[in-house]
């Protein structure tokens, strides 16, 4: 009898299906790795696992027995426990304390704190972590917050441990320990579903592996009989094919020189170089945590520089913050909708911010001049708004990020940064959006873009640079493009 | 929005309407307790106009601040600042009434420049930092002034007390215009507001300021110099406290160190009341206007019928919650 079961089990967002009829069986003592594309479903089943999605159709059977759990703290009293990407410890609090959070009581109850120190000492022991109780958890590195968010699951008794990407975050040789640590939780007993993007990792730690694809399972399989190809062709869904080589187009200047370029904003950069022509769309590629946002916010004057040289049009370019960076015509969208748009203002408002200061002769806003130059602009990108004076916030997530890109826009700018410009859009705007692309980069805007979809990198790239680890994993010319080379190399493999 | 305006009464709940119905249920209030028909006499309606004018020009700057993400509780303080550096200037120094409106203004702004660097500069929180100038620039208004009212009765250098003639700065802003129909605060008021409409809605930096309080990150992303508008919200601040002490120190007729205490919140009424968000980048000084208006009107409602300030104080604590209650409740359901 398998240890977790999930029979038929779907999931529908709105009118899109997370998941479709997925089933998927966890062993005890076995770590079972979950993969796929940014997209496949991953996460909705992870979330209906820990029990913070409750209306899904289909079983999930414990041990043998139905469960639905009502919300998080039944999943855990049942003992399937979660690592989220993001960890959940208090950072002002101690290990202890942490530790104790785990832990159901009265909310009244009194704090035993010897006992709660031996009992954090013999949790911490257990992750191989020899810490003080008493430290606080921000003063710990990354690797150990990781480790006390393992030893806090363990706190209490767990079947089943979910982890979200655990190493995403971690250096290189924290990520062994880690691995380790999760080779021995399962040989103690313990089934663990794992998720990660790295191929040596999955192939290191995985007895058997799970592909999703759009929301449902291609396969289950033993990783020893998967195989690297394997896993490839299964994430992608279809044979390894020679992508279609548009013509080279004629060489062109360079636009953008960067240097050896590094930075140490988390996730770090180490130093990379490379190079951007005049019309060039140019993509990066890298899993979340990669760097590769990290570079072109660095390329923004956001962060500090820690070495390199950047030439722009031949110049040198050191911008020291935004403002400075879309003066020199480089303009950045953010990867976070939080940080590209402002929510309570208005389409208008959002549109003119960045290049408000013309717009604005003698301080005073010229509301007619701004106006005729955005509606154009929203033309253009088909914006879809109720008027000019609706709130962003009241917008789809496709619309406002179009909003955003008509705020870089009307910067006019040299060099454009997209930082992942499609991500959670739907297919008709992300449509809109690469035909405004390649007709900007035609006009001769050179255009750098991360994405962690294969797929519109295929379509869009002249180009790409892949980033694995902060580190240049390979520069790739268009011939050279191929999905499953480009995803070996985002997952650390070799081309 | 559109289920709104399929509803009867849909305009009570429109977001421009919103503010208005608190003021019009005290103005309701007013009219029908009317105190033997006082309430309708158009003395009354000037007295709210002159009581409100002094915090009312706090609650102008306060509401800068507020749009642009920030709080001054500094502006009590500064007041008084300035009202004893106005007050200092004039009557014992005899400097000329212009002069000293300058000095004391630059006094008020450099407070508030100095609170918005903090703000923007050492990365501290808002609260902590005018909180601190707030018991600073009180100690400075008490240093300066020794811990006195300075008034006209001043020591003359040869160590006897002597009454100076107090500068006609004094009864001008205390003064009435329009064949005294209107007080002069009241115009300094309005003019106020008028300047702070002036920089929310048709200056640059006023798009900056709610840019700032509604994402600080995609302000800061979009090119907009974000701490020279932190800075230049917390100096406008100042600046206005500064005037609103002038005016204090004028209706008063002397530099009163212990005077605007507690001007702060009830200037950060005034603005809530009108429905500006605490959480910033909403909201405008017209909002304002009304909220001032209806703290105003309470009070003169609530005293011309010989209520206690006791029960004052308690109804107008219980307003504010109710006020913010119905805004929030409209939100939601729009």
């Amino acid at each position: 009898m398998a240890l977790l079961e999930l029979r038929r089990v779907s999931k529908a967002f709105g009118g899109t299906l997370a998941l479709r009829a997925v089933s998927f069986e966890l062993e005890p003592g076995e770590v079972h790795v979950l993969a796929g594309e940014n997209g496949a479903g991953k996460s909705t089943l992870i979330r209906i696992l820990s029990g913070a999605l409750t209306d899904y159709t289909g079983e999930l059977l414990l041990a043998g027995s139905t469960c639905r759990f009502r919300g998080p703290a039944a999943a855990r009293a049942a003992g399937i426990a979660t690592i989220h990407q993001e960890l959940s410890l208090a950072p002002a609090l101690s290990i202890a304390d942490n530790l104790l959070l785990g832990v159901p009581g009265p909310l009244f109850g009194l704090v035993d704190r010897r006992a709660a120190r031996e009992r954090a000492k013999k949790a911490l022991a257990r992750v191989g972590l020899d810490l003080e109780p008493e430290r606080s958890v921000e003063s710990l590195s990354l690797t150990e917050r990781q480790l006390v968010e393992i030893a806090r699951a363990l706190a209490t008794e767990v079947r089943v441990l979910v982890m979200d990407e655990p190493t995403s975050a971690l250096p290189a040789p924290d990520t062994e320990r880690l691995l380790a640590l999760v080779k021995e939780l399962a040989a103690s007993g313990i089934g663990v579903v794992y998720v990660s993007h790295r191929m040596d990792e999955i192939f290191e730690v995985a007895a058997r592996v799970t592909v999703l694809r759009d929301g449902e399972r291609v396969l289950t399989a033993a990783a020893r009989e998967l195989g690297r190809e394997g896993l490839l062709r299964a994430m992608l869904g279809r044979e390894v094919t020679a992508p279609a080589v548009a013509a080279p187009r004629a060489a062109r200047p360079a636009r953008l020189s960067v240097k050896a370029l590094a930075c140490d904003s988390r996730p770090a950069l180490r130093p990379v170089s490379f190079e951007v022509g005049r019309g060039e769309l140019f993509g990066v590629a890298g899993v979340e945590g990669s760097g590769a946002s990290t570079l072109l916010h660095a390329l923004f004057g956001d962060g500090p520089r820690l070495g390199g040289e950047v030439w722009l049009d031949g110049e040198p370019y050191r911008p020291r913050n935004p403002e400075r960076a879309l003066a020199c015509g480089v303009a950045l969208l953010a990867g976070d909708r939080h940080e590209s748009v402002l929510p309570s203002q208005s389409v208008l408002e959002n549109a003119t911010l960045s290049s408000l200061a013309r717009f604005s002769p003698g301080a005073f806003v010229r509301r007619d001049l701004e106006e005729r130059a955005v509606r154009p602009e929203t033309a253009r990108v088909r914006l879809k708004a109720a008027s000019l004076e609706a709130a962003c916030a009241e917008l789809s997530g496709g619309n406002q990020q179009k909003v955003a890109l008509v705020r870089c826009l009307l910067t006019r700018p040299r060099v454009l940064l997209l930082d992942d410009p499609t991500r959670g859009i739907d297919l008709g705007a992300r449509a809109d959006v690469h035909a405004l692309l390649r007709e900007l980069a035609e006009a001769g805007t050179s255009i750098l873009f991360r994405t962690s979809d294969l797929s519109e990198l295929m379509q869009l790239a002249d180009r790409a640079l892949v980033l694995f680890d902060g580190r240049a994993a390979a520069t790739l010319e268009r011939n050279e493009l191929s999905e499953p080379r480009l995803l070996a190399l985002m997952m650390g493999g070799s081309s | 929005m559109n289920e709104i305006s399929r509803r009867p009464f849909a305009w009570l709940v429109s977001p421009q309407a919103r503010p208005l119905v608190p003021l019009a249920l005290v103005l309701l209030l007013g009219a029908v307790l009317n105190a033997h028909g006082a309430f309708f006499e158009w003395q009354t309606q000037r007295a709210v106009f002159r009581e409100i004018a002094v915090e009312g020009i706090l609650a102008c700057g306060m509401t800068v601040v507020i749009i642009a993400g920030g709080i001054d509780l500094a502006v009590g303080s500064v007041l008084a600042l300035s009202a004893v550096v106005f007050a200092w200037l004039t009557l014992p120094h005899g400097w000329s009434g212009p002069l000293a409106i300058v000095v004391a203004l630059a006094v008020g702004a450099a407070a508030g420049a100095l609170s918005g660097a903090l703000v923007a500069f050492a990365r501290i929180q808002a609260f902590i930092v005018t909180l601190a100038m707030m018991v600073f620039a009180r100690g400075v208004a008490k240093e300066l002034s020794g811990g006195q009212k300075i008034s006209n009765y001043v020591q003359a250098p040869d160590g006897h007390f002597v009454n100076v003639a107090t500068p006609p700065v004094f009864a001008a802003l205390d003064g009435r215009v329009l064949g005294g129909q209107l007080s002069v605060v009241t115009l300094v008021f309005a003019a106020t507001v008028l300047v702070t409409w002036l920089v929310l809605r048709r200056l640059r930096v006023g798009r900056y300021l709610y840019a700032v309080g509604s994402s600080f990150e995609a302000a800061r992303l979009s090119g907009v110099p974000v701490r020279a508008t932190l800075v230049f919200a917390y100096l406008l601040s100042g600046l206005f406290a500064a005037l609103a002490g002038i005016c204090q120190a004028a209706q008063e007729t002397h530099g009163d160190p212990e005077t605007g205490l507690g001007y702060e919140l009830d200037a950060i009424a005034m603005v809530v009341l009108g429905g500006t968000s605490l959480a910033g980048g909403r909201g405008g000084v017209c909002l304002t206007l009304v909220g001032a208006l209806t703290l105003g009107y309470l009070q003169k409602v609530l005293s011309l019928n010989a209520y206690s300030t006791e029960l004052r104080l308690m109804l107008t604590g219980a307003i504010l919650i109710l006020a913010v209650l119905f805004q929030r409740r409209v939100n939601r359901e729009g």
